[in-house]
């Protein structure tokens, strides 16, 4: 029965292979389309018996190369893969639309095979090899568009998988345990009895937080993420920032699952936060300003709403690392709807590209018009994004804001107001140099966004609103989710219900949000506001142009809507900072490193005949010294 | 089962609050007027002057969105009004908090901003630059006075904030929400758009920014909502530092108090450059209120 769970997994590789070989227009979309839909079908259906075991997940083993490979599908597993594969749907549908050849679906499904493994394994070994899967694939869907930011991408993903790699084989090496139960129970053991010094404990902890940091494009780490979300198909991006970018936050939450105790024990308590968490929720918060003011100085849609991504994660990280029951479930639920409205965006964003091949914003204008359907999208994402009160954006953020103020963490927490004005900024810039203003003469015959591309977006549109309005929805699995964590944790039967309330309603110890409530007063607002429109007297419609310009005729020939530089006061404001970057910090360390390697190549391989021999002399000196000889 | 009783007074408040906000922006301007010795308009001359707005033969438009822009921004800022206890009124306040609440009064900054947006105005354009720049600038500190007040009194319920002062005395007697009130009020300068914060209307700079394009039965909604948001914003300001109120006298002349405060600042200070405005609100505000955030911990 649990080899649903092989199937679950292994469908999308299959269906990804099977499209690359078969590569016929028509069928290798329906292939993947229905490999995508497979996951997402058997994980609904899964559903009651996640719930009902709830201390007893589903597991699925097996052997391979000596290996027990195991996975399981806990409530917290099953949220993740949920997620990542209501994503994928949407994916496959807006890849019909914009993927031009098979190369694409073998390799966007191969990572969502990926993605999925990482989220259902319960042992390194598949863990580990499945992470891989998940950055190859990814890679070389970036590949075939840019070298260079593919190999940023790659660079980095190899430096966080093999600190991933150490730090297991230091745990292996301690505690000779692979299953993530094992190594709980061992580490556990370990904190009491202390047989694992504390610098390896750190030194653990920190491969771990380099590890899971790149994939969720934390600060430092997020420098590949803008170029290796915008050299992309921008449907696969929509699952790339969606869902690929959790395997990084759900990496955070499975450090808490396997080390607490130990970390605790070995870190102490930082003003009565645990030191380890306390460090992840200032990571969080940097990372939220600073992809959040680099956002706003974007000129180009994809690299805006890439480093909005990298902003946006870390929102989850930071109330990860907040460390109470609140921001985890704050955080959890973020990872929902950061998915779903990012998701979004992505989808948007491939509608605009695939539509008039441009991506930088001075080349747009005026689209409402001519794309309704997707602007109407696009609001909905934006609301969403920039947390209007009956959108899932906001119960998120809500959530977040009470757990880090509830507990004492004041200037994290103002990060995050800090964070949220600036996501309101970049989120208007968009929607103004796209979609309002005078609309450039090259662009007057743009079409509505394909069929296939519009079924995608609506299958992210609807959870949007959908878990707005009732967030409890999500919270009262949420709960279940946490129950099962609390178990991991410390083993005791309990079920946790930190955010109570009915599907509408929140209600935490300090808090109420009744989104239903909201809404209805949105509504009887709008609704007063839209008397009072009516009641006067009949609009005439008049053109963009036909506009006041200090009261001097205005032709077509002028330009009139701000395309570029919109936020020029903000990045003169911010000179100073925006001096330095660990982008270029990067690209310099590279190139000292690609020189030193010319260095060595032309130094020690230089083709002289006597060199070599000295080489050898050499050799055979130290040889003689050691006492070999 | 429906709550008339609630539903009836909602209605009410709507009421008193739109023709009171009417006469809070008459009140200003009449005090303006006698700061600089003029005598001014009447104090209920806003009143007049949305009304005539309002019968207008005709009304422009530059599409959907640019007349949905002012409808939401006045339905947000009901939405918000509803939410906070207006004196011994708990309206809707049981649904929603502090968070919810400061949410909902900036959404109608968005609804303004893109009606805005969508009329292809380079003024409007600059306007919302101006406007989303001063919101970014100023969150910090708004941040931070909220946080302050959040952990002093360890709830982010209105309704008993306002029990707790009730109890134990007004917020601004505690000394590091004096200073988190200080915080709040230069911030609640920007809120309402006043010297040295109009950078986002600017009138005489970008001749009104934003609201350059609207004229007739638009702007009418524009001031309505104005209006509104003028007695949501000084009711919040009383509830969350004043102590609420146990009637609507008691609150009005809170509302009045604070009103007249904003008032004397926006008459003798000229306006800010946007970026003098973003590195103001990033050094003074700002610290003091880490200092109150520290002093609340």
């Amino acid at each position: 029965m649990m080899n649903e769970i092989a199937v679950m997994l292994f469908t999308p590789l299959i269906a990804g292979i099977l499209a690359w070989i078969i590569n016929v227009k028509g069928i290798r979309e329906t292939i993947g389309v229905l490999g995508a839909l497979v996951p997402f079908a058997l994980l609904v259906k899964e559903y009651s018996t996640v719930v009902n075991n709830l201390y007893n997940p589903p597991t699925y083993q097996l052997t391979v190369s000596g290996f027990n490979i195991t996975f399981k599908l806990g409530t917290l597993n099953w949220y993740f893969a949920a997620v990542a594969s209501l994503v994928g749907v949407a994916m496959a549908f807006g890849m019909i639309s914009t993927s031009r050849n098979s190369y694409d679906w073998l390799f966007a499904m191969m990572s969502y095979t990926g993605v999925l493994g990482v989220f259902l394994s319960w042992d390194f070994v598949s863990f580990f090899l499945l992470w891989e899967l998940m950055t190859f694939a990814s890679f070389m869907m970036v590949l075939k568009r840019n070298r260079h930011e593919s190999l940023k991408y790659f660079v980095l993903s190899v430096i966080g998988a093999y600190a991933m790699l150490l730090a297991i084989a230091l745990i292996y090496a301690k505690t000779g345990a692979l299953n993530f139960d094992d190594i709980r129970h061992a580490m556990y053991l370990d904190a009491i009895m202390g047989g694992m010094s504390k610098s390896e404990t750190i030194l653990i902890f920190a491969l771990f937080l380099t590890a899971f940091g790149v994939k969720a494009g934390a600060w430092p780490l997020h420098v590949w993420a803008p170029g290796a979300y915008s050299e992309n198909d921008q449907s696969y991006t929509a699952f790339f920032s969606g869902a690929l970018s959790k395997a990084g936050a759900y990496g955070f939450l499975l450090l808490y699952i396997l080390m607490m105790v130990k970390l605790y024990y070995v870190m102490g308590p930082f003003h009565g936060h645990l030191t380890f968490a306390y460090i992840i929720a200032w990571i969080g918060a940097i990372t939220v300003v600073v992809a959040s003011f680099l956002a706003v100085l974007q000129e180009d849609i994809r690299k805006l709403f890439a480093y909005s991504s990298i902003g946006q994660v870390g929102y989850i990280l930071l109330a990860f690392g907040v460390g109470t029951w609140m921001g985890f479930a704050g955080g959890l639920f973020h990872v929902l709807s950061h998915a779903v409205f990012k998701g979004l965006f992505w989808l948007v964003t491939a509608a605009i590209i695939l539509q008039t091949g441009k991506t930088r914003f001075e080349d747009f204008g005026g689209l409402a018009e001519k794309m309704p359907i997707t602007f109407a999208m696009s609001l909905i994402a934006v609301l969403s994004l920039a947390g209007i009160p009956p959108m899932a954006g906001f119960a998120s953020k809500w959530l977040i804001y009470e757990a880090a103020i509830q507990a004492h963490m004041p200037l994290v927490a103002g990060a995050i107001f800090l964070g949220s004005a600036l996501a309101f900024a970049y989120v208007v810039r968009f929607l103004y140099a796209v979609w309002f203003g005078q609309r450039p003469s090259d662009l007057e015959d743009v079409q509505e966004a394909p069929l296939p591309l519009l079924i995608g977006m609506a299958i992210l549109a609807i959870p949007n609103v959908v878990f707005g309005v009732a967030p409890g929805l999500v919270t009262k699995y949420i709960n279940k989710v946490l129950s099962y964590m609390l178990f991991l944790f410390g083993e005791r039967k309990v079920d946790v219900s930190i955010v109570t309330g009915s599907y509408y309603k929140l209600v935490t110890p300090t808090g109420t949000y009744n989104a239903l409530t909201v809404t209805l007063m949105l509504v009887v607002g709008l609704a007063i506001a839209g008397l009072i429109y009516i009641y006067g007297a009949k609009a005439r419609r008049i053109p963009v142009t036909n506009t006041y310009q200090s009261g001097n005729p205005v032709t077509e020939d002028y330009n009139l809507s701000i395309r570029r530089n919109f936020y020029r006061p903000l990045a003169e404001a911010l000179e100073f900072w925006l001096k330095y970057s660990f982008d270029r910090f990067y690209e310099r360390l590279a190139g000292i490193a690609e020189d030193f390697a010319d260095w060595l190549r032309e130094g020690f391989y230089n083709g002289n005949v006597q060199a070599y021999s000295w080489y050898l002399a050499i050799v055979l000196l130290i040889l003689a010294l050691w006492g070999v000889l | 089962m429906v709550a008339w009783k609630l539903i009836l007074e909602a209605i009410g408040i709507l009421i008193y609050a739109t023709l009171m906000g009417f006469i809070f922006m008459g009140i200003e301007r009449k005090a303006m007027a006698r700061i600089q010795r003029r005598v001014g308009p009447p104090i209920y001359q806003p009143l007049i002057d949305t009304l005539k707005l309002l019968g207008k033969k005709e009304s422009v438009s530059h599409g959907f969105i640019y007349d949905f822009g002012p409808v939401f921004a006045l339905g947000a800022s009901i939405a918000a009004l509803l939410f906070i206890p207006i004196a011994n009124f708990q309206l809707f306040s049981s649904s929603a908090d502090l968070i919810v609440v400061a949410y909902l009064l900036e959404v109608p900054m968005l609804g303004i901003m893109l009606g805005a947006m969508s009329s292809g105005n380079p003024y409007s354009a600059l306007g919302v630059q101006r406007g989303l720049l001063t919101m970014v600038a100023m969150q910090l500190p708004y941040g931070l006075a909220i946080i302050a007040l959040v952990q002093h009194w360890g709830t982010f319920k209105l309704s008993e904030i306002v029990a707790l002062q009730q109890l134990h005395g007004w917020s601004i007697l505690v000394p590091a929400l004096l200073i988190a009130m200080i915080v709040f009020d230069i911030v609640f300068q920007a809120m309402l758009g006043l010297e040295p914060f109009d950078i986002i209307t600017a009138p005489a700079e970008i001749s009104m920014g934003p609201m350059v394009e609207y004229g007739g039965k638009h702007a009418a909604l524009l001031f309505t909502q104005h209006a509104v948001q003028l007695f949501a914003e000084t009711a919040f300001f009383a509830v969350l530092f004043l102590g609420g109120a146990s009637n609507l006298l008691e609150l009005l002349i809170k509302q009045i108090a604070v009103l007249f405060i904003a008032i004397f600042v926006a008459s003798i200070y000229p306006r800010f450059t946007i970026d003098q405005a973003a590195k103001f609100f990033w050094k003074w505000p700002t610290i003091l209120g880490i200092i109150a955030v520290l002093l609340t911990m």
